[in-house]
């Protein structure tokens, strides 16, 4: 490595870190969301310092792109923005700590482990030629056409359980959305209501000339989903 | 650069730091001066369409307009709202000029390319898709509530077309068995230079699918509904003045840039084009370049041309279009281009099949044939996709001219 | 809101052609239409007849300018016989008397000799500003010496300078028959003889020495223009009014004012000893405001707002002068 990609990476990594810490103490939780926004750049900014440049473009394309995104909006959607009151710490900090050490343990050791792999991996890209194809499977994990080939290979079940999780979910947003989207009445445009006249179908009105819900029950949702 | 350099006698580190800046200084002076060209282009060919004549004034033919556009709102007084989160109003316009620049670290300037990277076109659309972040920054950072709409209604818009866009290219990818904007180019140099993705049934529809998507990732008329001026304003521009309402406008028309330079060296073959090879070396590079912003400013041009001629969209029908519209024929694009390859390249795709049945002969005769074969199929799979979607979406209007009883009474339609 | 309440036949539902394939024609239409729109502009004749819905609209104004028609009005302007130098005018005050926004100030000239009035005008003001270009004082004019002008370049940063005078209204009837020939030849005779009419009555050179003024004079470079017939010389024929007109009226206003000021003061002194004439007691006072702006116009740096502005302030003076009269006779 030279001195320039060394110092680089010491840069991006305190960013990384920093924004990292911002995001769980500002009290904003805007800005919080904004701060994991930056260091998911930053993640991909390391990505790219490694060479892994298909992982980076794809972690700015869903996780700073998209994710960080879709919460921006479950926040601003749900609850109040500027969480001035907002504890930064809670009862039950420990649990999360547990948490976040246990994923270290994991972490730290595979890194150490393949350590020395990805150290020779780096030697023979310095060397020159590109390694024998075998060797390319172990060693360059990073290239679109590997991950490509673990995802279908050795990976088969898992990347599959994975897309029925999130095929799941779609489904489950989808219900939901339509569940609510079926008790909303439609307004009539003006060619349908003649459609309806044409055909002798004429809705029920009150007295100023209010559409009238032909069932109780649809009243009531109507009026539910005006007040949400 | 760098190897130049070094043997100039500056040390490596020094060299590699030199080189880039050099680089980075290139592509924003190109950068900006595109976006000042393009606003001119603009400008004159919509007056044109709507028999005006246009800035015509400042320097031969109005060309400098842009620069005094620029001391002008350079000049002007830059107003932040009171309540605005002082902070995030004044990062936006940042992180989407930076966004937009990013994208530029990768597009080709005909045969030159800035950086090679191996996952280019994906990192273009990424790059693309920081502009949510921008967006969402500049509305939420305003504190106004036609801000918030109008970045919430891009947010929305980015994110829904960003999928067909990337799955557009996703047949290119396929045809040239690369994610390299060297090698896509590269790979579309048969014929004499005239091998361009546009003239194949599947990247035609291909080319019409992503150049849509890109309109709405760029806020191009008819897909500009987070600026729509007669609802809400500027959308998330509107509390911004001066210079960072002019590096929103910069931005916008940089990026719109990237996507005329994208789609030309995407489908229309890039800088290739008869003559390049012939030429070679410093000429055919400059060929090459001239090749290239032809197509960048003929594409720029049709995107004026649909801005004159097409209103614009309701939010609903914009999400429609993309769900119902772009996303399935991206998809049937997607088979079509798999067949193509099948027929053209299993020697190079699938090393089985080549094991199998042999490797393709490359005999012209056989070419050829599994050429017209592969056309024939693509097309036909292509525009009987489109025929039957849009078949479909017209038996939708139909259908929902008409309510029923039934419907109404069960709250369905 | 319900529509219910429409018959059938009063909505309109615009039947799409759905029974057809309908595969983006109509945009792809649409961009041809607007292509060739740009085609026609871009290469095509500019276009000159307004019935036309293509080619370039546009006039490089500046540089090309569109025919002016003939009944064409702007603001009102005054002539005078190019032979004699002799004004048409004759301050009849009518065009005064019908000015709806009420901006034409005239004062009669006076034969130095007897004092008597003479057919002819000794300050003409008109508010430029103010003047709505409805065109009744050229049309009552009965001897067509007002006439509307053709120029409207007319934009200015000094608001005063739209209060134009006698000097910067004049232009010669040559002048006005190449803005305006038909309508000048259905007058020409008539107003010619008039004219020679009015001559008579006047003594000396009354009515005419401001047609020589025009030929030398600084503020009177509006005349040059009439030599440029059809279309005015933009920017260097630009009259230039005198600046010092504001602080000289300021002043005068001033003047005016703290005279009054005096009078009141004057008046409360003297206490019922002024009961008998307050009016006349004012009637001096009057006299040295009116004296005050006379002066003023006599300046060399020739007030183009001097009579309306002065009379104004005259006026104001007096009323001035007399309330303070007034207050006095009540009070004490």
């Amino acid at each position: 490595m030279n001195p320039i990609a060394i110092g680089v990476f010491i840069v991006i990594a305190l960013l990384t870190l920093g924004s990292g810490i911002m995001v769980v103490t500002v009290r904003n939780i805007i800005h919080s969301a904004l701060w994991l926004i930056a260091s998911f750049i930053g993640v991909a900014a390391l990505y790219l310092l490694m060479e892994a440049e298909f992982l980076a473009v794809v972690q700015i394309l869903v996780y700073a792109g998209a994710v960080s995104i879709l919460v921006l909006f479950a926040i601003m959607l749900t609850r109040q923005v500027t969480g001035e009151g907002v504890r930064v710490v809670f009862e039950r900090w420990w649990v999360a700590l547990l948490i976040a050490l246990g994923l270290f343990g994991v972490i730290v050791p595979t890194l150490w482990k393949h350590g020395a792999t990805w150290e020779e991996a780096a030697k023979l890209a310095q060397v020159g030629p590109a390694p024998v194809e075998g060797a390319a499977n172990s060693l360059q994990v990073a290239t679109a056409t590997e991950i490509g080939r673990s995802f279908m290979g050795e990976y088969l079940l898992p990347f599959e359980v994975v897309s029925v999780l999130l095929l799941m979910a779609l489904i489950g947003a989808v219900v939901i959305a339509y569940e609510e989207r079926t008790r909303r009445r439609r307004v009539l445009t003006l060619a349908e209501e003649l459609a309806l006249k044409k055909r002798g179908i004429v809705e029920p009105r009150d007295a100023e000339g209010a559409v009238v819900p032909r069932e109780a029950e649809a009243a009531v949702i109507l009026l539910d989903s005006e007040q949400a | 650069m760098a190897d130049a350099l070094t043997q100039l006698g500056f040390a490596s580190w020094l060299s590699v730091l030199i080189a880039s800046i050099i680089k980075v200084t290139l592509i924003l002076v190109g950068g900006s001066v595109g976006m000042m060209f393009l606003t001119w282009y603009e400008r004159r060919s919509i007056s044109y369409m709507q028999d005006r004549r246009g800035p015509n004034r400042v320097g031969p033919q109005g060309l400098l307009q842009p620069i005094s556009e620029a001391i002008k709102t350079m000049t002007k007084e830059d107003a932040t709202p009171r309540d605005a989160d002082k902070i995030v109003h004044f990062l936006a316009p940042v992180v989407m000029l930076g966004a937009t620049v990013l994208s530029f670290a990768v597009i080709p300037w005909g045969r030159m390319f800035p950086v090679d990277l191996n996952a280019a076109v994906l990192f273009v659309i990424a790059t693309g898709g920081l502009h949510s972040i921008g967006m969402m920054m500049a509305g939420w950072g305003s504190n106004n509530k036609f801000a918030l709409l109008g970045g919430m209604r891009g947010v929305a818009q980015l994110i829904s077309y960003e999928i067909p866009q990337v799955m557009a290219i996703i047949p290119v990818v396929l045809m040239t068995g690369s994610m390299s904007l060297q090698k896509i180019v590269e790979a579309q140099n048969d014929f004499a230079g005239l091998g361009w993705y546009v003239f194949s049934p599947v990247g035609l529809l291909g080319f019409a699918l992503f150049f849509t998507a890109s309109l709405a990732e760029g806020e191009r008329t008819p897909f500009d509904i987070p600026e729509a001026d007669s609802e809400i304003i500027a959308g998330y521009m509107t509390e911004y003045s001066g210079m960072k309402f002019a590096v929103f406008y910069l931005s916008n028309y940089m990026s719109n840039l990237a996507v005329c330079f994208i789609t030309a060296t995407l489908y229309l073959g890039g800088g290739n084009g008869p003559g390049v090879d012939a030429l070679g070396g410093i000429a055919g590079g400059l060929l090459s370049l001239i090749y290239f912003l032809l197509k960048s400013f003929a594409l720029f041009f049709v995107m004026v041309l649909i801005r004159a001629t097409v209103p614009r969209l309701r939010v609903d029908q914009l999400m429609s279009f993309a769900w119902k519209f772009l996303l399935p024929l991206v998809l049937v694009n997607i088979l079509s281009a798999s067949f193509w390859v099948a027929l053209l390249r299993w020697d190079q795709q699938w090393p089985k099949l080549t094991e199998w049945f042999g490797a393709p002969s490359t005999a012209d005769a056989t070419n050829w044939g599994r050429l017209a074969i592969a056309i024939v199929l693509t097309l036909l799979i292509n525009a009987g996709a489109v025929a039957l979607i849009m078949r479909l979406t017209n038996r939708n209007v139909q259908k929902h001219l008409y309510t029923t009883d039934e419907e109404l009474a069960l709250g369905l339609s | 809101m319900t529509l219910s309440h429409l018959a059938t036949e009063d909505v309109f539902v615009v039947e799409r052609n759905d029974a057809d394939f309908r595969g983006g024609q109509g945009m792809t239409k649409g961009l041809g239409i607007v292509f060739r729109k740009f085609r026609k502009a871009l290469f095509g004749k500019p276009n000159s007849d307004r019935a036309d819905t293509e080619g370039q609209f546009n006039v490089q104004y500046p540089e090309e300018r569109l025919a002016i028609p003939e009944a064409y009005r702007n603001m009102p302007i005054l002539l005078y016989d190019d032979a004699t130098g002799h004004e048409l005018c004759t301050s009849c005050f009518q065009c005064e008397r019908i000015c709806p926004p009420q901006v034409i100030h005239i004062t009669q000239a006076k034969d130095p000799a007897t004092g008597k009035p003479v057919p002819a005008a000794a300050k003409f003001v008109l508010e430029y500003d103010t003047c709505m270009s409805c065109g009744y004082c050229a049309e009552v004019c009965p001897f067509d010496a007002i006439k509307m002008d053709h120029d409207f370049e007319l934009s200015t940063a000094n608001h005063p300078e739209l209060d134009v005078d006698y000097n910067r209204l004049l232009r010669p009837v040559s002048y006005y028959e190449t803005i305006a020939p038909t309508m000048w030849s259905e007058v020409k005779e008539q107003a010619m003889k008039k004219l020679q009419n009015n001559i008579k009555r006047r003594p000396g050179d009354i009515g005419r020495d401001h047609g020589q003024k025009i030929k030398g004079g600084a503020p009177v470079a509006a005349a040059a223009t009439p030599a440029a017939g059809a279309a005015p010389a933009a920017g260097a024929a630009k009259p230039r009014g005198p600046v010092a007109a504001i602080g000289k009226n300021m002043s005068e206003d001033k003047t005016a004012k703290l005279l009054a000021i005096r009078a009141a003061n004057a008046a409360k002194r003297g206490g019922g000893a002024a009961d008998a004439a307050p009016v006349a007691q004012a009637a001096p006072v009057v006299e040295t405001v009116a004296d005050a702006p006379a002066a003023a116009s006599a300046a060399p740096t020739g007030p183009v707002a001097a009579i309306g502005q002065n009379m104004s302030e005259d006026k104001r003076a007096k009323l001035e002068a007399i309330r303070a009269a007034k207050r006095a006779q009540r009070g004490e």
